[in-house]
């Protein structure tokens, strides 16, 4: 038994009992603050996107490119096949998504029709067709066949000419090229070139001319709805998979008692009950094993305190119950809570009062590696005359008293003594947590091996259906 | 391989929202028309439902009713919600009307079962063939004095009433745009797929028991 309470972590290095993962755990709320922040951008992966022509590397001589680098035109005469004029788009095709895919428009097929499109490397030969050489591809307009590094191309689909809205494709998963005609797909073809591959463009009779499109434009062709049809075909061979029966209940009532939204699980239970045929949720055992229930009501109570901006009283409560979690007034707990009794101040315009405040129960943080940040940031709020229009708006949010009754509740959970290792931050995360989270490494790891290609799994995208 | 130590910091790097966690379970509870439950997790967490949930009270009742067998209580609370609900459902519709029959056959009301299949769903069944096999079938259930040696008795079980509540609680999340099933149980199955996909690839520690989410290590 032990004879004084265990401190609560602190940031800055104090790891008395508490193990390297539950200081990470409690460091993480101080990192989803930050999370919080950028909330407003795009949750993309970082790659940039082909906006326009490259001018530069073109095969300039052969052709102009417009000045808004959306069109090019053969200037030259055909006299050979090493003078083609060809272009590529600015940026290569991003891969961390489920397909990548432009267009162009043929204004003019010029004398001879021979435009194509496809996809080259960097260091393509640029007075050569998409696919006359190796580690290109090209769908060709006067023959409307498929070039792919061989000398020989193969008949793929239609030829394509003036006024044709051509475009050309890479589907991540499935791993292929895909062209389309005038809103329809001609074709499809394994892609066995590795490496970053830039949307390409040639043309090479007089006066032929292109526009082309990389997404500002609306396309001929519905790739959006393409795409869903591919995760479709995905979904249907998932769906197919069997798992334990109600086992979703389980993991939502597990869910309930971790973070101790007691009167939700009352209900549900209830309601549970009551379904005609009676759920049964298999996994009475489990729960039990886990003691998910350890102070449920305190947990409870905690929570609706801080969710209702009553510092003072949930300080108060800690104090009297859990007075270890509150010993080590640097710890994170501490600290998210006399932050977040500064924000209902400031939240209320007692600004002077959440001054002296500031000053009394935070000031101490700034210079604190972990904190630092946050606090300006905190800080921040006073001032603004509509601190909730301001950059550090999300402080405001509900989403932020949801955080500090978390960082609570996994306080409470860590004083159970009935757990051994309680530190280890997998034991202060719910089941349907660590499911979730192994989904998203597992879908990583494997698009890691595959060359970092193809969507990864987003909760949040899910939920919206990925729209 | 990859060793636990590693496969954990990647878990732990994992950027997961506690309002999409949310977003999830509130999902399962309205989907599965679970109020009450909906109403408390809206107060404790601040997690919005994304349907009004006086339309699931609405639900709920009907899908009650069927599972009582007052299918025309049913049928006509169906109506009240919105009336093109059956209306562009034929299907549907006629097992309702399917199960109407039953009830009627339950309760011994011969008389008025012949007279219901004649004027309710002769007709329908002149217009669709599998329509005038499930009639056929179901008016067999009257030629039994003992139903317990009719070969199509499942028709009377009660399970087939909680088919036929499923099928008009699917119709109206339907119709109100919703998905017909909870997100949660697609995630799990997308998990087993996962691993079974990194499988190929690598050796991990993998999650076996869904209910836990324990981690184990790498097997030999």
């Amino acid at each position: 038994m032990n004879s004084s309470p265990p401190p609560a972590n602190s940031a800055n290095g104090d790891t008395t009992n508490n193990g390297e993962n539950g200081q990470d755990l409690n460091l993480n709320f101080l990192d989803k603050i930050r999370l919080s922040a950028k909330r407003d951008a795009k949750e993309d992966e970082g790659e940039e996107l082909p906006t326009e022509l490259n001018t530069i590397n073109s095969a300039g001589g052969f052709l102009v490119v417009s000045p808004d680098k959306l069109s090019v035109k053969y200037t030259n005469t055909n006299l050979h096949g090493h003078d083609v004029g060809v272009v590529q788009a600015n940026k290569p095709a991003p891969i961390k998504c489920l397909t990548y895919y432009f267009e162009i428009f043929v204004k003019d097929s010029g004398i001879k029709g021979q435009i194509a499109i496809g996809f080259t490397k960097e260091s393509f030969k640029m007075r050569r067709q998409p696919g006359w050489e190796v580690n290109s591809c090209g769908y060709h307009g006067d023959d409307g066949y498929l070039y792919r590094g061989q000398g020989k191309g193969e008949p793929f689909g239609p030829k394509f000419t003036k006024d044709d809205a051509v475009g050309g494709g890479i589907n991540y998963a499935s791993q292929e090229f895909f062209f389309t005609k005038n809103g329809t797909i001609v074709g499809k073809i394994p892609k066995d070139i590795r490496g970053h591959l830039f949307p390409t463009v040639a043309v090479h009779s007089q006066n032929e001319e292109v526009l082309v499109n990389f997404g500002k434009k609306k396309f001929a062709f519905d790739i959006k709805g393409y795409e869903a049809s591919e995760r479709n075909k995905q979904q249907l061979a998932i769906e197919k998979i069997s798992i334990p029966p109600n086992i979703g209940y389980g993991l939502v009532k597990t869910y309930l008692l971790h973070y101790g939204y007691e009167e939700t699980l009352d209900a549900f239970n209830l309601a549970t009950k009551n379904t005609v045929p009676p759920i049964h949720i298999d996994q009475e055992n489990a729960i039990d094993e886990d003691d998910s229930s350890y102070a449920l009501k305190q947990r409870k109570n905690l929570r609706q305190l801080v969710r209702n901006g009553e510092i003072d009283t949930a300080l108060a409560e800690l104090q009297k119950l859990y007075p270890q979690i509150v010993q080590d007034d640097k710890s994170v707990v501490c600290f998210l809570l006399h932050c977040q009794k500064f924000i209902e101040l400031v939240r209320v315009g007692k600004l002077e009062e959440g001054v002296n405040y500031g000053r009394l129960e935070l000031a101490k943080f700034v210079g604190l590696t972990g904190f630092q940040d946050i606090v300006e940031d905190c800080f921040a709020l006073l001032a603004y005359e509509k601190p909730e229009e301001s950059s550090v708006w999300y402080f405001l949010e509900d989403s932020q008293r949801e955080l500090v009754a978390d960082a609570v509740n996994a306080a409470i959970l860590s004083t159970n003594p009935n757990k051994k290792d309680v530190q280890r931050s997998c034991h202060l995360q719910s089941h349907l947590e660590k499911l979730l989270r192994q989904l998203t490494v597992c879908c990583l790891e494997r698009r890691s091996l595959n060359g970092d290609q193809g969507e990864t799994f987003r909760l949040r995208h899910v939920l919206n259906n990925n729209r | 391989m990859i060793t636990r130590e590693e496969w954990e910091k990647k878990l732990n790097a994992v950027k997961l929202r506690k309002e999409d966690m949310n977003t999830l379970v509130m999902n399962f509870l309205v989907t599965e028309g679970y109020v009450e439950a909906a109403e408390k997790f809206q107060r404790e967490s601040g997690t919005k439902p994304e349907i009004d949930l006086a339309t699931i009270t609405d639900r709920m009742a009907v899908k009650k009713a069927v599972q009582n067998g007052n299918v025309e209580d049913a049928i006509e609370k169906v109506n009240d919600l919105n009336p093109e609900i059956l209306d562009t459902n034929p299907e549907l519709f006629f097992h309702l009307q399917q199960q109407r029959l039953i009830e009627l056959i339950r309760q011994g009301k011969t008389e008025e079962a012949l007279e219901f299949a004649q004027e309710e769903l002769a007709p329908r069944g002149e217009e669709n063939q599998a329509f005038l096999e499930e009639l056929e079938k179901t008016v067999a259930l009257l030629v039994f004095d003992d139903a317990s040696t009719c070969p199509v008795k499942e028709l009377l079980d009660l399970s087939h009433r909680l088919k036929t509540a499923s099928e008009v609680n699917a119709a109206i999340l339907t119709s109100q745009s919703h998905e017909k099933d909870p997100k949660l149980p697609s995630l799990l199955k997308m998990l087993i797929w996962a691993q079974t996909q990194l499988d190929e690839k690598a050796v991990y520690p993998h999650i076996n028991d869904l209910s836990t989410g324990k981690l184990e290590d790498p097997s030999e």
